[in-house]
């Protein structure tokens, strides 16, 4: 929008509110300056004030995730400079686990495989993704989580959403992952008790590993405070170079460079549902994904060179 | 299946009414009795009504003296209303359950019995999975007075049903209830010229339309099913849709401050919330029910969605 537009618009909704007509109204009026896509914006952000919008039962909003898109195009774009890899291995049709790496106190290498799937994949599709349940309890960051796609890391809410087919991305890290000291980035933690795999074999979900290289520069831990991190509830207090010294900027991930690798997805449907209760057979490709992964971490470590230029 | 014979506990409840009603016309049904020491809010003129508290030992005599094989136990307060304190709900909740289980040994006709409890149950928690199954009742601790006489409640019957194995022992577990003329702490909190909420959270909430609430009784009653079902309209709403489809506004208070705020405002004639009702407004709930669907078979018709909007057009057209 360039600067005349955006004066004449001003000028029209202040005529409109002199004239005595409601701030929406007066907005729908204002908006005949705009460009056609800046009228559409605005028209979308009105009918949501009216609670015109829709959210299926797990909160995800298709029409918030379009409005937010901008600016995880611009982490994606500029911030970040994604590169990526495989994105066609990701099946397009019905229900699939993503396994990826993690870190980072906020799930931004979630929204970045998103914004993989959405802008390489040939028949893009927004990926749910399990979160850790503690995010839930923080005010505004538990509600957009769950517009974005988010829901509470629960093996019933995996379960739930591959028995509706949905792409589903998971982080069998957990909290160890997202904890990790710098000394330690890209060197993957135990994968739990392989829940994960469980789940892709009770639902016949085929499990496509993800590496992803940059997201555990973007919040270098270097230290903890435990006593802190008890006092608000949280897993642990991060010390980065940049918080808590600079406050709320701190929150401000380092513009580290990224790749994302979407691996062969690995079949888990011969095997029958009942395999999930055969313990040998999950931690085997439990290993086996932590495995790929893994080697997979490096390769891309290398491929991309210095972290940050 | 014919001739069955009901009794209803808390037939002056808006749903113990309506059910009743609903019972008197079902070509199946031979006799309804309905329990309560209020009058019934709907005109019944062939339940018989028996005026008694349920805390009271006497009902012991009366509800055998019925011959009924079929006890709807409805008489469950789930907040405290105006004038009752929260000693006299946990009173009625749980020795009236007492009292009604006691009288239940003596009634050899008794076939089945059906319990319109709450989802409550499983609380609302940060870390709860979307949708609670029957058997996640215990995921979290209790917290709140409801929930433990819930808890209570249920522990009763189970007890019961395993000494009693000719008797099938349905709990439903029920989201808040919605629709035209019910009173509920939901309808109360959307009624409000503003609605509070807590800062910075927008949950998930889930709830049954009116006449899925009673049909899922009626379907209990016919095909009753051992344990717990949850019962809900499919789907889930945000807490700011729903305020807005009601046409209402909602006011951000700061978590900490809540409590303090919202009972100034009570103070001020505007409603009070329970602590459940805080909690669900914090952190929300859904149910998973497809046990209602495949084994007591009734699908509810209206989703949560449309129970808000049909209630929300209602309260417009009335206002």
């Amino acid at each position: 929008m360039n600067q005349g537009t955006a004066i004449s618009f001003m000028r029209r909704l202040r005529a409109g509110l002199d004239s005595g007509l409601e701030l929406p109204e007066a907005i729908t009026k204002g908006a005949a300056a705009l460009p056609h896509d800046a009228r559409e914006t605005v028209e979308r952000i009105l009918d949501r004030m009216d609670g015109d919008y829709s959210e299926d039962e797990w909160g995800f909003d298709e029409d918030f995730a379009e409005l937010v898109e901008p600016f995880f195009a611009f982490l994606y774009e500029s911030w970040w400079r994604v590169k990526v890899e495989g994105a066609e291995r990701v099946p397009a049709h019905g229900r699939v686990l993503l396994t990826s790496n993690h870190a980072g106190i906020l799930p931004w290498d979630a929204t970045m495989i998103s914004m993989a799937l959405l802008r390489e994949h040939p028949l893009p599709r927004h990926p749910r993704f399990l979160v850790l349940d503690w995010a839930f309890d923080l005010p505004w960051i538990s509600a957009g989580i769950r517009k974005v796609g988010g829901v509470v890391a629960s093996p019933f809410n995996a379960l739930r959403l591959l028995e509706q087919d949905q792409l589903v991305a998971v982080f069998p890290e957990g909290v160890k992952g997202t904890g990790k000291p710098f000394s330690e980035r890209y060197r993957l933690q135990r994968f739990g008790r392989g829940g994960f795999v469980e789940i892709a074999l009770r639902t016949g979900a085929p499990i496509v590993p993800v590496a992803v290289v940059g997201s555990e520069e973007i919040y270098p831990k270097l230290g903890d405070i435990p006593p802190l991190a008890r006092m608000l509830g949280a897993p642990f207090f991060p010390l980065t170079p940049t918080f808590p010294w600079l406050g709320p900027l701190g929150v401000v991930p380092l513009p580290s460079k990224w790749r994302i690798e979407f691996l062969e997805p690995i079949e888990t449907a011969s095997y029958g549902p009942e395999a999930a209760d055969d313990r040998a057979l999950v931690l085997e490709i439990s290993e086996r994904v932590r495995g790929e992964i893994q080697h997979a971490l490096y390769a891309n470590l290398v491929r991309r060179g210095p972290a940050f230029i | 299946m014919a001739g069955r014979r009901v009794l209803i506990t808390g037939v002056g409840s808006h749903v113990g009414s309506l059910l009743a009603a609903q019972l008197e016309r079902d070509p199946d049904v031979e006799y309804v009795a309905g329990l309560d020491t209020r009058p019934p809010k709907v005109p019944l003129d062939q339940t018989e009504f028996i005026d008694a508290d349920i805390r009271d030992p006497q009902i012991g005599r009366l509800i055998p003296a019925t011959g009924v094989d079929t006890i709807v136990h409805e008489q469950i307060v789930r907040q405290p209303g105006p004038g009752m304190s929260s000693r006299a709900m946990h009173d009625i909740n749980v020795i009236g359950t007492l009292q009604l289980l006691a009288a239940c040994e003596r009634v050899t006709t008794l076939r089945t019995i059906v319990v319109r409890g709450s989802a409550g149950v499983y609380g609302a928690e940060p870390q709860a999975p979307q949708f609670f199954k029957e058997e996640m009742a215990r995921l979290f601790p209790l917290r709140t007075r409801f929930q433990r006489d819930v808890a209570e409640i249920e522990n009763y019957f189970e007890t019961y049903s395993r000494r009693h194995d000719a008797v099938d022992c349905t709990m439903l577990r029920y989201q808040p209830a919605i629709g035209p003329g019910m009173r509920s702490q939901i309808t109360r909190y959307l009624s409000q010229p503003v609605c509070p909420t807590f800062m910075g959270f927008d949950p998930r909430i889930q709830l049954v339309h009116i006449d899925d609430a009673l049909e899922a009784i009626v379907a209990a009653v016919r095909n009753p099913v051992g344990g717990a079902v949850n019962v809900a309209g499919p789907g889930t709403i945000g807490l700011a849709r729903m305020i807005r489809l009601a046409g209402k506004r909602a006011l951000p208070i700061a978590a900490p401050l809540f409590g303090a705020v919202t009972s100034t405002g009570h103070r001020l004639g505007l409603d009070t919330q329970s602590d459940d009702f805080q909690r669900l407004l914090r952190y929300g709930r859904g149910v998973d029910t497809r046990r209602l669907t495949n084994e007591v078979g009734y699908t509810p018709h209206h989703s949560t969605v449309d129970a808000v909007e049909g209630w929300a057009g209602l309260a417009r057209a009335a206002a």
